[in-house]
């Protein structure tokens, strides 16, 4: 099987990079998981599309907007009224869920060339993210395994906060590397190193 | 001025698209009255006050969503899901909240 | 020792020197000064020229109000005008210049528009740029070149050439409750919130919290007041859900209580640190603003009280307290109250000589004696000031008898010697942010300000800012909203805070302007006097926005701050009626002037992010010339070394045709229809019927507008019963999307349709030609692609080089073609895989110049021709207009002005004088190149055709198809192109379309 090229290219520069003197704000990295899959029920097949996430990745999702879970493997965030991102290390989520998803529930949607999935990790994680987007990262208000619905300018991104300081960016792939040099422009101030 | 989208909370209306006067009806498909046909794709209201609009959170989770603002005030009254014809209106959350 | 430097005192490092310069001339300073501060001790007193006539000025303020004093700071090239000297903290290497001079600051050539006075009052222009002039410069052109040389005599600081190299950023913050301003009833309403375990964000525009707790010279409950700031802020930054933001001016209150503040982060430095901005636009989100804003002290209008050397009271109080900086040594003072006592026994006990005080009112309390006495000044009680004397520095004043009720002076004028003047005309709270969020001040005749009214909104006050202006009010209103905005219940207040020295009465004498002879300035940065007021009455300006606009008061940089409220009150004079009926202006943002650069932020450069395909290298490194296509970046040669941009279009297109070509399709919009409606919806927003596709197979698809209009084409793929691929043109695939999912959710949303976005999920890539089929056979595996297996609108699925790959054959260019879609992360090797497959075969890479010329050699329509007028008929696409179902549109096609005899036809043109044909050039039966006019039309798209070997265009003409055959004129006037063209069937190339069928 062919490996798919990061839409990074040059622009990806590992080390450390701008005010790091002191140590780094962030770290940053391209996840690349195996498969991104938007699982979407009909109304009222909310339900159901869960179970059948919960069936393919083990994830369960509680009820409610944004609600999501992470695994080793996997992480499944609502993203929409009835949407999720599903995504897993591996390849061939798209079937599988297209396997569990029958036309009566909803649709699966194979993504996973199709978005860019960005981390960025360490204490000023929220701080630059928060120069981005117009959206409240505290986790009081974003708590750890949930996701949102966000747009930076032209560029839309889903975000799961798959940890205390730690969130994962999908962003469309043709806008992965542009957004990627304006994250790190924006982490300067803190320092970052890309990993 | 904030849109309170009843999936993702408060967001800057820099995330929403206007998507016009929320009191037109669609004609039937194949209804040939040119003058409903008129009214729907041309004619809008206009008041000074409460109004009827249809929203994108294009920026966010893509619902359209019925939303009642004050054109003079620019204050929101009420956002639902347009789909959800007659839900009840919705009550804004916590800052940040999630459902 | 600078000369009017304290030995002592102030809230300065006196340890630490920094040296810059003032117009030249090398200066020092401490660690905790302003310019205008360090420029007061150095002895410096003249700092500017003013707007209009260009008098001399000097330091007015201590802070954002400051009117007077505004400086150019020049970093390199770059610099940056109209910075209130007052608010530059100096820094070392700091270079300042005064503005609004030449040659220099002390000696104006335009200072002599003193004279000139009456010619540059209220209305100038208005007046002035008027009436008929006679001869060569007649009309406007007169007056607009006298404008010239009046706009550079008039103005303010000179914007720079040299571009701006300083990094901007935004930061969106969350709170619940946002603090405007620390001084004592901000930090009070701060700490109650804080310990709440609320989000709190305190918000100071000095670089110091605190607010007049730095000058007061005060006492709370016995220690220092700065003592006291700063154990709050000491314990504020123990909490970690207090965020306390310094040099942070809130300048807007917008809908939602979203609020705008602009951090100045590095302006205090000589240079900012790695990776910081220079300033940081906060965008704030709060459930509660607590306007603790604090007032400003008024000027008092009198002759002469813009000299150098005038201060307000409290500005000279905060010098003399937080600066150790004397403005004089020998001091007058002019007052309607009771607070510029304070300042004189503070300016007295750093060490001046307060020569007199002249109190404008009749009678004064026995504080106000004890103060007067203290400080050993002549006190002149019912008198006023009524001229200064000096040139560019205060020398004295004139001081007369007045009665404050009738505005009368009596007696013989009386010359004081002063190298200062400090005034007090009262104090107005800074209400700017409540009433930018729509609240109406409300007058209060007491303290003779206009004052917030009971909150309704999403905010609460504190201190000055309601009028409250001592210590003790403030600290209890802080403590109060800040327990309401922290939704904790309220507590007694035990004991109020005992505060030394007492608060005096806050309640001026209700008078704002000292009538004598010279001019009295009420907008000192607009040079607006009390006559222009007057005279903007006499001329019939009544409402008070008039008013504004007609002499310009409060629409400098400063927006008035000080001025508002006295150029409201001589207003109100002349016309007869009590201040509040003559009303206040709404204030709008910004509070305070606010760099473009921090609204701008991330967003530099060409302003957009790129969206790259995923072969965007390969066509960069294969020497691609990029073109931007919205925000795509598409290649639009592959030029060889010394070729002209026609000459490679042409090879490109010419080698396709004759053998082999591939271009990147990746930016075609594509949408995932799925769902057991999928068929359905699609028939309702295609004008052709597409549940009769069979899975496997793509079919054309035109999208009308709703008004019948043609909104987007392009192929839809059937990829399974309820999954089908639509794919759109690059320019619209935003508005189709949004377009689907308004008719999903709002009008149809009975409908089991999921649309997605996956146009990055899909690379294409294009290959056409005679040889296009064999080069692909010679790389696919896992299918055929002969006419069998792939015949035409066909898709099969097969891989390149190991990676999946779906082929569908379909043709843009005319040539038998192929779209070969991979997952993006294959694209690149999908398409090397291609381009070493068609080496064999000639195969040559092209761009959209190629692309754009065989479409219109072939005449298909693009977003040209669809632009948004045209319906399917003018473009020859009838026939896609199902009779057998509505559709969106089919309603409204049909109306009678959509199909009129004489609408804009879809044509070709060839050019018959063998010239270049441009887009946008009209079509006309007889070229007039004097008077151009009878336009038929327009071209939309233009190209050398190399297979006809001439240049030839699509153009939209009045009843195109009844004149083909015939010849037209172009006439593009702004091209100076006019000539010959013959008008065809838009079909120039192949009309059959055999080469596409094979």
């Amino acid at each position: 099987m062919v490996e798919q090229l990061s839409p990074l290219g040059q622009a990806f520069r590992p080390g450390s990079h701008g005010n790091f003197a002191n140590g780094v704000g962030v770290t940053l990295s391209e996840i690349a998981p195996g498969s991104i899959v938007q699982a979407a029920a009909w109304p009222g097949s909310e339900k159901k599309m869960m179970a059948a996430i919960a069936s393919v990745t083990g994830l369960k999702l509680a009820d409610g907007a944004g609600a999501g879970a992470i695994s080793e493997r996997h992480a499944a965030f609502g993203f929409a009224p009835g949407k999720f991102l599903v995504t897993d290390v591996f390849e061939g989520l798209a079937a599988a869920l297209a396997g569990q998803v029958g036309p009566a529930i909803g649709t699966a949607t194979d993504l996973s060339h199709g978005r860019t999935a960005i981390r960025i990790e360490g204490p000023k994680a929220e701080w630059v993210l928060g120069k981005l987007f117009a959206v409240d990262f505290e986790q009081t208000a974003f708590p750890i395994g949930s996701g949102i619905s966000t747009v930076h300018h032209d560029i839309f991104a889903q975000i799961q906060r798959s940890g205390a300081d730690r969130f994962d960016l999908y962003v469309f792939r043709s806008f992965a590397r542009s957004f990627w040099k304006m994250l790190c422009h924006a982490a300067d101030e803190v320092g970052y190193e890309v990993i | 001025m904030l849109i309170t989208c009843p999936y993702c909370g408060p967001r800057d209306v820099s995330e929403f698209a206007y998507q016009g006067d929320g009191n037109r009806t669609r004609p039937d498909p194949a209804s040939t009255d040119g003058d409903a046909w008129h009214a729907y794709v041309y004619e809008r209201l206009n008041p000074a006050g409460p109004h009827n609009e249809i929203w994108q959170h294009a920026g966010g989770c893509r619902a359209h969503l019925a939303v009642i603002r004050d054109t003079v005030t620019h204050e929101v009254s009420s956002v639902r899901f347009a789909r959800d014809h007659g839900a009840p209106a919705h009550v804004r959350r916590k800052s940040g909240a999630k459902a | 020792m600078s000369p009017r430097r304290t030995p002592s005192g102030g809230r300065i490092d006196r340890l630490r020197t920094i040296r810059f310069t003032f117009d030249g001339v090398a200066y020092t300073g401490h660690q905790g000064d302003t310019l205008a501060s360090a420029l007061l001790a150095n002895g410096v007193s003249l700092l500017g020229r003013s707007f209009k006539y260009h008098r001399p000025r000097g330091v007015l303020t201590a802070g954002v109000d400051e009117p007077n004093a505004l400086v150019t700071v020049l970093r390199g090239d770059v610099r940056e005008p109209n910075l209130p000297a007052t608010m530059v903290e100096i820094y070392d290497g700091l270079v300042a210049v005064s503005q609004n001079r030449f040659p220099s600051l002390n000696y104006d050539v335009s200072a002599v528009n003193q004279l000139g006075g009456k010619v540059l009052s209220a209305g100038f222009y208005y007046k002035t740029f008027m009436g008929p002039v006679i001869g060569p410069l007649k009309g406007t052109r007169f007056w607009m070149m006298c404008e010239h040389f009046i706009r550079r005599a008039a103005g303010l600081g000179r914007a720079g050439q040299a571009p701006d190299t300083s990094r901007y950023e935004r930061m969106n913050a969350f709170c619940d409750l946002l603090v405007v301003g620390s001084g004592p009833a901000g930090l009070s309403a701060a700490r109650e919130a804080a310990t709440s375990g609320k989000r709190v964000i305190l918000a100071e525009l000095d670089p110091q919290f605190g607010g007049s707790a730095n000058w007061s010279g005060e006492t709370i409950d016995g220690e220092p007041a700065s003592a006291w700031t700063a154990d709050i802020i000491g314990e504020l930054k123990e909490h970690a859900n207090v965020r306390l933001l310094k040099r942070t001016t809130v300048w807007g209150y917008y809908d939602g209580n979203t609020l705008a503040a602009l951090e100045r982060v590095s302006d205090h430095k000589a240079a900012a640190a790695k990776g910081a901005p220079r300033h940081r636009h906060w965008v704030i989100r709060a459930e509660t603003v607590v306007l603790a804003t604090g007032a400003f002290e008024r000027p008092l209008v009198f002759p002469g009280n813009d000299r150098p050397g005038v201060m307000m009271a409290a500005a000279a109080m905060r010098y003399a307290n937080q600066f150790g900086v004397l403005p004089g040594e020998t001091i007058a003072v002019v007052t309607n109250n009771d607070s510029a006592y304070r300042a004189a026994a503070a300016l007295n006990k750093a060490g001046a000589t307060i020569v007199a005080i002249a109190d404008l009112r009749p009678e004064i309390s026995d504080d106000c004696r004890n103060l007067a006495r203290e400080c050993g000044a002549e006190l002149l009680v019912g008198h006023a000031i009524i001229g200064t004397e000096g040139g560019k520095s205060l020398k004295g004043v004139k001081v007369a008898h007045f009665d404050a009720a009738s505005g009368v002076l009596a007696g013989e004028a009386r010359n004081i010697q002063a190298e200062c003047l400090i005034m007090s005309g009262g104090w107005s709270p800074t209400v700017h942010l409540a009433s930018q969020a729509g609240a109406r001040p409300v007058w209060d005749a007491e303290l003779q300000a206009f004052l917030p009214p009971e909150p309704d909104k999403g905010w609460l006050g504190a201190g000055a800012f309601k009028g409250s202006f001592s210590t003790a009010e403030c600290i209890v209103e802080g403590f109060v909203a800040g327990r309401q905005a922290a939704g904790l219940a309220q507590i007694e207040v035990e004991t109020r805070p005992h505060i030394e020295p007492a608060a005096l009465d806050p309640r001026p004498a209700p008078v704002f302007e000292i009538k004598a002879k010279g001019k009295s300035f009420v907008d000192f940065q607009h040079d607006v006097t009390a006559d222009d007021v007057r005279l903007a009455h006499l001329e019939g300006f009544v409402s008070v926005e008039h008013l504004k606009r007609y002499t310009t008061l409060g629409m400098a940089t400063d927006q008035g701050k000080g001025s508002n409220v006295p150029g409201l009150a001589i207003m109100a004079e002349a016309v007869g009626k009590p201040i509040p009926e003559v009303g206040t202006t709404r204030f709008r943002p910004p509070f305070a002037p606010v760099s473009v650069g921090a609204l701008a932020a991330e967003r530099f450069g060409d302003l957009k992010p790129e969206r790259l395909t995923p072969m965007h290298d390969w066509h960069i490194e294969n020497d691609a010339t990029m073109y931007p296509a919205g925000l795509w970046f598409r290649p639009m040669i592959y030029g060889d070394p010394g070729e002209t941009v026609e000459q490679a279009y042409v090879r490109e297109a010419r080698t396709t045709r004759e053998a082999a070509g591939i271009v990147d399709v990746s930016t075609l919009g594509k949408i995932a229809v799925q769902g057991p409606d999928a068929a359905e919806f699609l028939d309702r927003v295609y004008s052709n019927v597409f549940s009769t596709l069979p899975v496997g197979k793509a079919r054309y698809g035109l999208m009308l507008r709703e008004d019948g209009m043609v909104f987007d084409d392009g192929t839809t793929w059937r990829l399974g019963d309820n999954d089908f691929l639509m794919t759109t043109t690059t320019a619209n695939a935003g508005k189709v999307m949004q377009h689907l999912e308004y008719f999903l959710d709002v009008v149809w949303p009975d409908l089991k349709v999921h649309v997605t976005s996956v146009t990055d999920q899909w690379a294409g890539a294009a290959i056409g030609g005679p040889k296009a089929r064999e080069i692909l056979a010679s790389c696919v595996t896992g299918t055929k692609v002969d006419n069998e297996a792939l015949p035409f609108m066909g898709i099969v699925h097969g891989d390149i080089a190991g990676a999946p790959v779906m082929i569908c054959r379909l043709s843009f260019s005319g040539e038998m073609a192929f779209e070969v879609y991979s997952g993006a992360g294959h694209g690149m090797h999908v398409w090397e895989a291609l381009v070493e497959a068609g080496k064999p075969f000639g195969m040559v890479p092209y761009g959209l110049e190629a692309l754009g010329t065989m479409r219109i050699e072939k005449g298909h329509v693009t977003g040209a021709e669809i632009d948004g007028r045209t319906t399917a008929r003018d473009l020859h696409l009838g026939w896609m207009l199902s009779k057998k179902k509505p559709f969106i549109g089919s309603a409204m096609m049909d109306r009678e002005g959509l199909t009129a005899p004489e609408r804009l036809e879809l044509v070709g043109l060839v050019s018959l004088d063998n010239r270049p044909l441009n887009g946008g050039a009209h079509i006309v039966l007889e070229a007039d190149p004097e008077n151009p006019h009878g336009s038929l039309g327009h071209i939309t798209a233009a190209c050398f055709s190399p297979m006809l070997g001439k240049y030839i265009a699509l153009a939209l003409v009045s009843a195109g198809k009844s004149r083909h055959g015939k010849r037209a004129q172009v006439s593009d006037p702004l091209r100076n192109r006019f000539g010959p063209v013959e008008i065809v069937s838009h079909h120039f190339f192949d009309p059959e379309g055999k080469r596409m069928h094979g």
